[in-house]
């Protein structure tokens, strides 16, 4: 009955295919001087010289570094917070903060930013500083991801009972909270955060609609670029690309370890 | 003791203040300002008049809902007879799928418009090489047309929607298989009458999620277009952010508009799996 | 010639030896068990009748017909499986209609025949009901109503009551084995339970290491264990090495192992005079109830034996005392 089933590695085979036609030919582009035919001529690394010794370009990965990390941060914090008081003291009130943190998810960019900007355009206060707005929104858009991956952290690692633990050992329910619960679930919280930087770094319609073009993060400079040099955009888009692989080659090889504790665990219980 | 408990709930006032700041009150303000012509103040339906009867917007309406639909349902089959193959087929060739799907999955927005536009632009390398070899398929092929989009759009709902099916198909027990075999069944059989009724509510929950992405995809039409096309969030974008005076009712319109299309897909598609969902026990 | 007959089948799963050359041969119209502890292979064997799975090499014969290469879906054959095989999206009457439909049978018969087959299981009530709304025995009668209800000419049964609590599993025995009966159907049924084994079957094949391991009434296999595997998984034999328990009783013993059952050993706390038996002197170091017996683990000389004393109300022996045991030379077996 088990007969090789070649129909199953061919469809992977041609999806895989599919999906990497666009970043090879992309990749190759950005290594050639030109490419009108089908086999492109002068292979040069010239972009990447002139790309990494560019300030502006240097500039632009340092802003998007910093607009990743402070919203991040604020948004870990705030949600640690809010899930300790619902999930210790008033559960009922946790679908509540459950809904906050995932209507982000179906309402998406393009929506948040036009509501957070004409709300706030023409107030007199701080709140009408673009970078205000933009982190603002940032800590938003990314809250369903941090959210999800706290749960389900406190989930994998059954909060309630361990709560309890620490409570009979004498710890008081906030130390065990920050002290027992949170050091077991940072890679949740870590792989969590992976995710959000590959949201914020891949954003364009936040930063186009609230901050304009002139707060520039990589996908503007990339927009800008690519409008005037296409070889050189190439070389841009390399970078992203490469950024956001290796973003998510940690979050891969994070999971995969925790799978494999998880099962470690498992198995361990059983015996 | 009771009323110590209550001074946690300072705990939450972080999360409540950036959540009515950037999200609710916002939001709420957005459909208040739909309501209102653009000076503000009164009550006016003029901006959804203004959305049902001109032809830019109902343009934009339906395109947006056509490339979404379009998109959509061929990335679900895409990803239903990906995710089948990953169930089936383990080993190195899957964990080489599952890391491409992984990457790809947050390949979107300008760099991906970017990729397209050297790949199938009017100058790119598919296209030469359909004019070299002579598929006219390729060399007349127009990405910059809301038909010629819908294949990045799709190339962007595949790792996601493929990604999102796999855990499902963890829940066909072989079990069933093997029944349908001896029973008399075939492959065929097997997955038209057990496997895919049993997998239609996380087919649909994925095609809902689909749907609003594609909706609300701004970054690689803008890339491709800027504010030359009728699409919901281009114009939606365009009235907040044009050369003239900011919009806020007509863009409230049109953003109350979007959602009300995503909340009737989402009704939809949660209608349909109720229907599948009969026998199913729900966890 | 025989209606089922396995023949010198072999299974790899890569370099894993599941089946060792197994010959088997079953009559028609009888249940046989294959009874071993897991991973023994008596699940990969009914699994290669079925055709789930491919032998590495030897030959299947059932009604006469060589069926090795059969397609699993033509070789006529109904199971039920351990748990949850019913489909979820189908009512338990389109479940139990769904083998008759794949062999086109016409409409009218189908209706009458699922009827009448969830009668005799018991479920006639609900026809309309999705498999999620059964509890886990009342989902094994219909899985039973669907491998059956095409008539095949062999059901298979692969452990399908170990996920259902003992109390229903009792009940569950007696009625497969009454619609066995009934029914005149040849039934292979898969088990790791001994009690199961022997309340069910006409036959059983006890299995051990991919080996068939002794083939036997369940009352023969109870009573004349052929092996030292046998012996311990059936019946809770003591089994001592000839030689360590020449020393216990200070008697010489000819064979490799001896082997005699904890009740069929005569305790007492003075030394028992009676003739043709072997006698022991031990130490208890462990007594535990087990329902209507008393158990006894008695330290002799270093062996543990276990001495089964029927519970009427008072305990005979505390533990920690001396004790004298007794056993009739020609009830215990030499191995």
């Amino acid at each position: 009955m088990k007969k090789k089933n070649i129909g199953a590695p061919i469809v992977m085979l041609i999806i895989i295919i599919y999906m990497l036609i666009p970043l090879v030919v992309s990749i190759i582009y950005s290594m050639f001087d030109k490419w009108t035919s089908i086999v492109p001529e002068g292979f040069n690394l010239e972009n990447y010289k002139t790309l990494f010794t560019d300030p502006a370009f240097l500039a632009t990965m340092g802003r998007t570094v910093l607009m990743c990390i402070i919203p991040i941060f604020v948004t870990i914090i705030i949600v640690l917070l809010a899930l300790f008081v619902t999930t210790v003291y008033f559960p009922k009130l946790e679908k509540y903060v459950q809904l906050i943190c995932m209507i982000p998810y179906t309402i998406q960019g393009v929506i948040l930013s036009v509501s957070i900007l004409s709300l706030y355009v023409s107030s007199p206060t701080f709140l009408s500083n673009r970078l205000v707005m933009l982190f603002g929104a940032y800590c938003i858009i990314i809250l369903p991801y941090i959210y999800q991956g706290i749960r389900n952290g406190m989930r994998a690692v059954n909060m309630p009972m361990l709560l309890e633990a620490a409570e009979m050992l004498g710890a008081s329910k906030m130390y065990a909270f920050f002290k027992v619960i949170v050091p077991n679930i940072l890679s949740a919280i870590i792989v969590s955060s992976l995710l959000a930087v590959g949201i914020i770094f891949g954003d364009y319609v936040l930063v186009r609609n609230l901050a304009g073009t002139s707060f520039q993060n990589m996908q503007i400079y990339l927009y800008q670029t690519m409008k005037s040099d296409s070889t050189k955009s190439s070389a841009v888009f390399v970078v992203i690309m490469m950024v956001t692989f290796i973003i998510t080659a940690v979050v891969l090889f994070l999971k995969s370890r925790e799978g494999k504790q998880h099962a470690e665990m498992k198995a361990k219980v059983k015996e | 003791m009771k009323n110590r408990k209550y001074i946690f709930l300072l705990a939450l006032v972080p999360f409540l203040l950036v959540a009515f700041l950037y999200e609710i009150i916002p939001l709420i303000m957005i459909v208040i300002n739909s309501f209102q012509p653009d000076a503000g103040g009164g009550f006016t339906l003029e901006n959804y008049q203004t959305v049902f009867s001109k032809l830019l917007y109902r343009k934009a309406i339906f395109n947006s809902i056509k490339i979404s639909l379009t998109s959509a349902i061929i990335g679900i089959i895409i990803a239903f007879f990906g995710a089948k193959a990953a169930h089936q087929h383990g080993g190195k060739l899957n964990s080489v799928f599952m890391t491409v799907l992984n990457m790809v999955s947050n390949f979107a927005g300008i760099p991906l418009a970017f990729a397209y536009m050297i790949l199938l632009g009017n100058a790119g390398f598919m296209v030469s090489v359909g004019k070299e070899l002579g598929i006219e398929a390729l060399a007349n092929y127009n990405l910059y047309t809301t038909s010629g989009m819908s294949l990045i759009y799709v190339y962007f709902q595949i790792p996601l929607s493929t990604l999102l099916l796999i855990p499902a198909f963890e829940g066909v027990r072989k079990e069933w298989k093997e029944a349908c075999t001896l029973l008399g069944g075939g492959q065929t059989t097997f997955w038209t009458k057990v496997g895919v009724p049993v997998l239609m509510p996380s087919i649909l929950g994925t095609f809902s999620v689909l749907f609003a992405n594609a909706l609300a995809a701004y970054a690689t039409a803008y890339a491709l277009m800027m504010n030359n096309i009728s699409l919901l969030p281009i114009q939606i974008a365009g009235c907040y952010t044009g050369e003239v005076k900011i919009r806020t009712g007509l863009g409230g319109a049109l953003s109350v508009t979007m959602m009300i299309i995503m909340i009737i897909m989402i009704f939809i598609t949660n209608g349909l799996s109720r229907h599948f969902q009969k026998g199913v026990a729900r966890k | 010639m025989s209606y089922i007959r396995f023949e010198n089948i072999v299974k790899n799963f890569g370099r894993n030896e599941v089946l060792k050359n197994i010959n088997l041969e079953i009559e028609k119209g009888q249940l046989v068990t294959l009874l071993g502890p897991s991973g023994c292979g008596k699940s990969t064997l009914l699994r290669c009748l079925a055709g789930l799975e491919t032998v590495t090499s030897g030959r299947v014969y059932l009604d006469g017909k060589d069926i090795t290469d059969v397609n699993p879906k033509d070789r006529d054959i109904g199971m039920v499986f351990q748990q949850y095989s019913l489909f979820p999206n189908m009512t338990v009457e389109q479940n139990v209609a769904f083998g008759m439909k794949m062999k086109k049978v016409p409409k009218e018969k189908i209706a009458a025949k699922t009827k009448e087959m969830l009668e005799i299981v018991g479920l006639g009530d609900k026809l309309k009901q999705y498999p999620a709304q059964l509890s886990g025995g009342q989902q094994q009668r219909a899985a039973l109503a669907r491998a059956i209800v095409t008539e095949p000419k062999v059901l298979l049964l692969d452990e399908p009551l170990s996920a259902i609590d003992a109390l229903l599993r009792h009940s569950l025995q007696v009625e497969i084995r009454r619609i066995q009966k009934e029914l005149d159907i040849t039934a292979i049924f898969v088990t790791h339970d001994q009690d199961e084994a022997m309340v069910m079957s006409d036959v059983i094949h006890l299995m051990y290491k991919g080996k068939i391991d002794q083939s036997a009434k369940p009352t023969t296999l109870y009573t004349k264990p052929e092996t030292k595997f046998a012996a311990t998984f059936i019946g809770h034999y003591n089994v001592l090495s000839g030689e360590r328990f020449a020393k216990i009783c200070g008697e010489k013993i000819d064979s490799d192992d001896i082997a005699f059952r904890p009740e069929i050993i005569q305790i007492s706390d003075k030394p028992i005079e009676s003739e043709n038996c072997y006698q022991m002197k031990g130490h208890i170091s462990v007594s535990l109830p087990h329902g209507n017996i008393l158990r006894y683990a008695v330290d002799c000389g270093g062996e543990q034996v276990d001495v089964d004393v029927l519970f009427t109300g008072t305990v005979p022996f505390e533990t920690h005392t001396d004790v004298y045991l007794s056993v009739k030379k020609d009830q215990c077996i030499y191995l």
